[in-house]
C-alpha cells in the first residue's frame, strides 16, 4: 500500500496517447499507460473533468438533508438532497478561503458551516450567512456566493455528476447503454435500493485495470479464481444451470460502455431471485428486456470511466443474488480507492432471508472475499510493472486481440433484439476482448483532445 | 453509540483465568501469523460467527453507529471459514501466494463478561503485513471482541467481531490471517 510513486519522464503525452489510438486498431496498447504520472494528471482533467461520473444512488438520499461525501476524480464533492427534494453535488471547499467543511462520510444536515470563519451554506449550496455579515460585508452580493456545483442528473436512480459545463447530456453520454441499465437497475417497479454502507479500500492498482476487468473479462476467471472455483461450495447451486457454457455467454458494447453476461435457457431464471420478484416486474420493460432479465444468470460491465456493475447469481454457499456498484476512485498514478455498494430490488429489501444470502454474495467480492482478494494481488502487480522504464524505452505493447480479425472463429456476432441495441458477440467471454478495447477506445477518445467533448445533444 | 459496543462492560476474573485467556489469544495469534490455519480451525466452535463490520466516518455525537449492522467485509459461519482455509492452502490462492509476512501484536486484553461456560474478552491489536519483494508494509489496527467457550479442556472461540480502526482499508485484501 505504501509504495513510493516514481515520477516519470514523459515530456510528450500526446505521443503516447496517439500511440494508444493507433495500437488499438490492432488490439494492442502501450503497457505504460497503466501507471504513468503525466497521463494521470491529464486523465483527471480530460476524463474525470469532462465525463459523467457516478456519485451515488437516489436510495441513499431519501430525506431532505441527507448527504454523502463523494468524489469526481480526486475532487471531494458533497451530494445532498435539499429541503425541497432536489439533488445537488457541490465541492467541499468554502467560497471564502477554500476550507473543507464536510466532516463525515454521510449524514443529514440542513446547513454546512465552515470551521474556518463560519460561513454557512444551505444544503442546496447557496449562502445562508456568515459571522458579522452586516458589518463586514456591506457591499457583498450574497446571491453570487454559492458553492461550486457539478452538473447533476440521474438515470434509473443512478446519480451522475459532471464538472465541465459543456458536453453531452447524461442520457446522450450513456447512449444505447441505457437499455442495459433499464434491465440491471429498473427491472422492478420500485427499482433498486442500496443496503447498508459500502466497502471501501485503497490499493496500488490503476483505475483502468479494474474498470477493464469488470467490463467483460471472463477469461481471467479460469486462472485468477481457480482457488475460489475449486472450493466445495461452488460445485453447488445455480452455476449448474449453465449447461451451454461458454456458448451461453455474451458481450455487448455500445460506443463507450460495455457489459458481459450469461444467459440460461430457462426463461424463469431471473438471476436466482426469489419467485416473488416476478410479481414486481416493471411493465415498462420491453418484451426483449423482460426476456433478457428472465434468462439472466449474471451480468457485469463498466460505464466509462469508473463505474462498474455486477448483478446476478453467485454460486452455492457463496450466496447471492445481489447487485453491486463499484466506483474506482483515482488516487494517484497506479492507485485506486474502491467503493463497493450493495443493492437489492426495493421490493425484497425487507426479506431477511433473502438479504442474508444476498449479503454473502456481495461479501464474496469484498476485499475479504474469496474472489476479489486474488484479483487485487494481480492488479497491484500490473501497476507496479507497468511503471517500468523498460516499457517506456521499448514502447512495449500489451495484447487485447481476442475476437479481432481472424484471431478466432469461435466468436459469432449476434443480431437478435433480445440482446439490445449494442454490438453483441456470443462466446465472447472467453474468446473476445472487445469490451476491453471499447474501454481503452473511450479512454483514447477523451484523452486525445483537450478541447470540446462531442455534441451537446 | 459510535464506538464498539464495549467499554462500559467489565468483569473481574482471577489472575489465573486472565492468564489462561491471554495465553490462549497469544497462541491463536501465533497460529494465524504462521498460517497454520488447519490447526487454528480446531480452536473454533462449529456454531461460530466471525464478522468484520464496515466502519463509517461519522460526526462526533451522531446517533448512528460507526459500525454497520448490515454491511460486513466478512460475516462467516464455520462452513465458510473452513472453505476459506481450504482455499488459502491452494497454490493459486494468489491473495496469499506468496504469503504475507504477518505479525499480530495483541494488547489490552480485558474481560467484559463471564458466565458459567463463556468469557467475553476484548483485545486490541496491530497486525503487521508485508508482502512480496518489497520493503513496504501495511499495518491493520483493530479491536476484537471474542466470546470464548470453556469446554473443560481449554477455550474455544464461539463468536468474534473484528472492529477495524479503518473506514477505508489500507491494504489490498483482508485474508483470514490478518484478522
Amino acid at each position: 500500500m505504501s509504495k513510493r510513486k516514481k515520477p516519470k519522464e514523459q515530456p510528450n503525452i500526446s505521443a503516447i496517447i496517439e500511440r494508444t489510438g493507433t495500437a488499438l486498431e490492432d488490439g494492442r496498447y502501450p503497457l505504460e499507460i497503466m501507471n504513468n504520472g503525466d497521463l494521470y494528471q491529464s486523465e483527471l482533467r480530460r476524463i474525470f473533468g469532462r465525463a459523467w461520473n457516478y456519485l451515488g444512488h437516489v436510495s441513499e438520499f431519501t430525506e431532505p438533508g441527507d448527504y454523502a461525501r463523494r468524489y469526481i476524480g480526486e475532487d471531494p464533492f458533497i451530494v445532498t438532497r435539499d429541503e425541497s427534494g432536489d439533488l445537488h453535488a457541490f465541492l467541499d471547499s468554502c467560497m471564502h478561503r477554500g476550507a473543507q467543511f464536510c466532516t463525515a462520510e454521510n449524514g443529514n444536515t440542513s446547513h454546512f458551516r465552515c470551521p474556518y470563519h463560519g460561513w454557512t451554506y444551505k444544503n442546496d449550496g447557496t449562502l445562508q450567512g456568515m459571522p458579522h455579515m452586516r458589518e463586514a460585508y456591506q457591499d457583498l452580493d450574497e446571491a453570487e456566493i454559492q458553492l461550486e456545483a457539478a452538473h447533476l442528473d440521474t438515470y434509473q436512480g443512478l446519480i451522475f455528476g459532471r464538472i465541465a459545463d459543456d458536453g453531452p447530456s447524461l442520457e446522450a453520454y450513456l447512449g444505447d447503454f441505457t437499455w442495459y441499465l433499464d434491465v440491471l437497475f429498473g427491472a422492478t417497479s420500485e427499482g433498486m435500493t442500496v443496503v447498508g454502507e459500502p466497502h471501501r479500500w485503497e490499493s496500488d492498482h490503476d483505475w483502468k485495470t479494474s474498470a477493464d476487468n469488470f467490463s467483460g473479462d471472463s477469461y481471467h476467471v479460469l486462472t485468477t479464481h481457480q482457488a475460489g472455483l475449486e472450493t466445495e461450495s461452488l460445485a453447488r447451486g445455480p452455476w449448474e444451470e449453465l449447461d451451454d457454457f461458454p456458448g451461453a455467454s455474451y458481450l455487448a458494447c455500445t460506443d463507450r460502455h460495455s457489459v458481459g453476461y450469461y444467459l440460461s435457457e430457462d426463461a424463469d431464471t431471473f438471476m436466482g431471485y426469489p419467485d416473488t420478484l416476478t410479481d414486481h416486474l416493471d411493465p415498462e420493460l420491453s418484451d426483449e428486456q423482460r426476456e433478457l432479465f428472465g434468462r439472466s444468470v449474471f451480468h457485469f460491465g463498466t460505464v466509462f470511466p469508473n463505474m462498474s456493475i455486477i448483478h446476478g447469481i453467485q454460486s452455492g454457499g457463496w450466496g447471492g443474488p445481489w447487485a453491486c456498484i463499484r466506483k474506482w476512485n483515482p488516487r494517484g498514478p497506479g492507485t485506486t480507492e474502491t467503493t463497493s455498494w450493495w443493492l437489492v430490488p426495493r421490493e425484497l429489501a425487507g426479506d431477511d432471508e433473502f438479504l442474508e444470502t444476498s449479503h454473502r454474495g456481495w461479501e464474496s467480492l469484498s476485499p475479504g472475499g474469496a474472489f476479489e482478494s486474488d484479483d487485487l494481488t494481480i492488479w497491484e502487480g500490473i501497476s507496479d510493472s507497468s511503471g517500468a522504464v523498460t516499457h517506456e524505452l521499448r514502447e512495449t505493447e500489451g495484447n487485447m486481440q481476442q475476437g479481432l480479425g481472424s484471431m478466432t472463429d469461435e466468436v459469432e456476432t449476434v443480431a437478435d433484439p433480445l440482446h439490445g441495441p449494442a454490438d453483441v458477440t456470443t462466446k465472447g467471454l472467453y474468446f473476445d476482448e472487445r469490451n476491453s478495447r471499447t474501454l481503452l477506445r473511450s479512454w483514447y477518445e477523451m484523452m486525445r483532445t483537450d478541447g470540446d467533448q462531442g455534441d451537446d445533444s | 453509540m459510535s464506538l464498539p459496543p464495549l467499554s462500559d462492560r467489565s468483569a473481574t476474573v482471577d489472575a489465573e483465568t486472565q492468564h489462561r485467556i491471554e495465553q490462549f489469544l497469544y497462541r491463536e495469534a501465533e497460529l494465524l501469523d504462521r498460517f497454520e490455519l488447519e490447526e487454528w480451525l480446531t480452536l473454533l466452535d462449529e456454531d461460530i460467527v466471525l464478522a468484520v463490520p464496515v466502519r463509517t466516518a461519522r460526526h462526533p455525537g451522531s446517533e448512528q453507529s460507526e459500525f454497520s449492522d448490515e454491511s460486513n467485509y466478512l460475516r462467516e459461519d464455520y462452513e465458510m471459514i473452513r472453505e476459506r482455509v481450504g482455499r488459502l492452502s491452494k497454490e493459486y490462492a494468489w491473495s496469499e501466494n506468496p504469503r504475507s509476512r504477518v505479525r499480530h501484536v495483541i494488547g489490552n486484553v480485558r474481560v467484559l463478561d463471564v458466565t458459567d461456560d463463556t468469557v467475553d474478552v476484548a483485545n486490541t491489536q496491530h497486525v503487521f503485513r508485508s508482502y512480496g519483494d518489497t520493503a513496504d508494509h501495511d499495518m491493520l489496527s483493530a479491536q476484537r471482541h471474542t466470546t470464548l467457550r470453556d469446554g473443560g479442556d481449554g477455550y474455544t472461540i464461539s463468536e468474534r467481531t473484528v472492529y477495524l480502526d479503518h473506514s477505508i482499508l489500507n491494504t489490498k485484501n483482508l485474508t483470514l490471517p490478518l484478522l
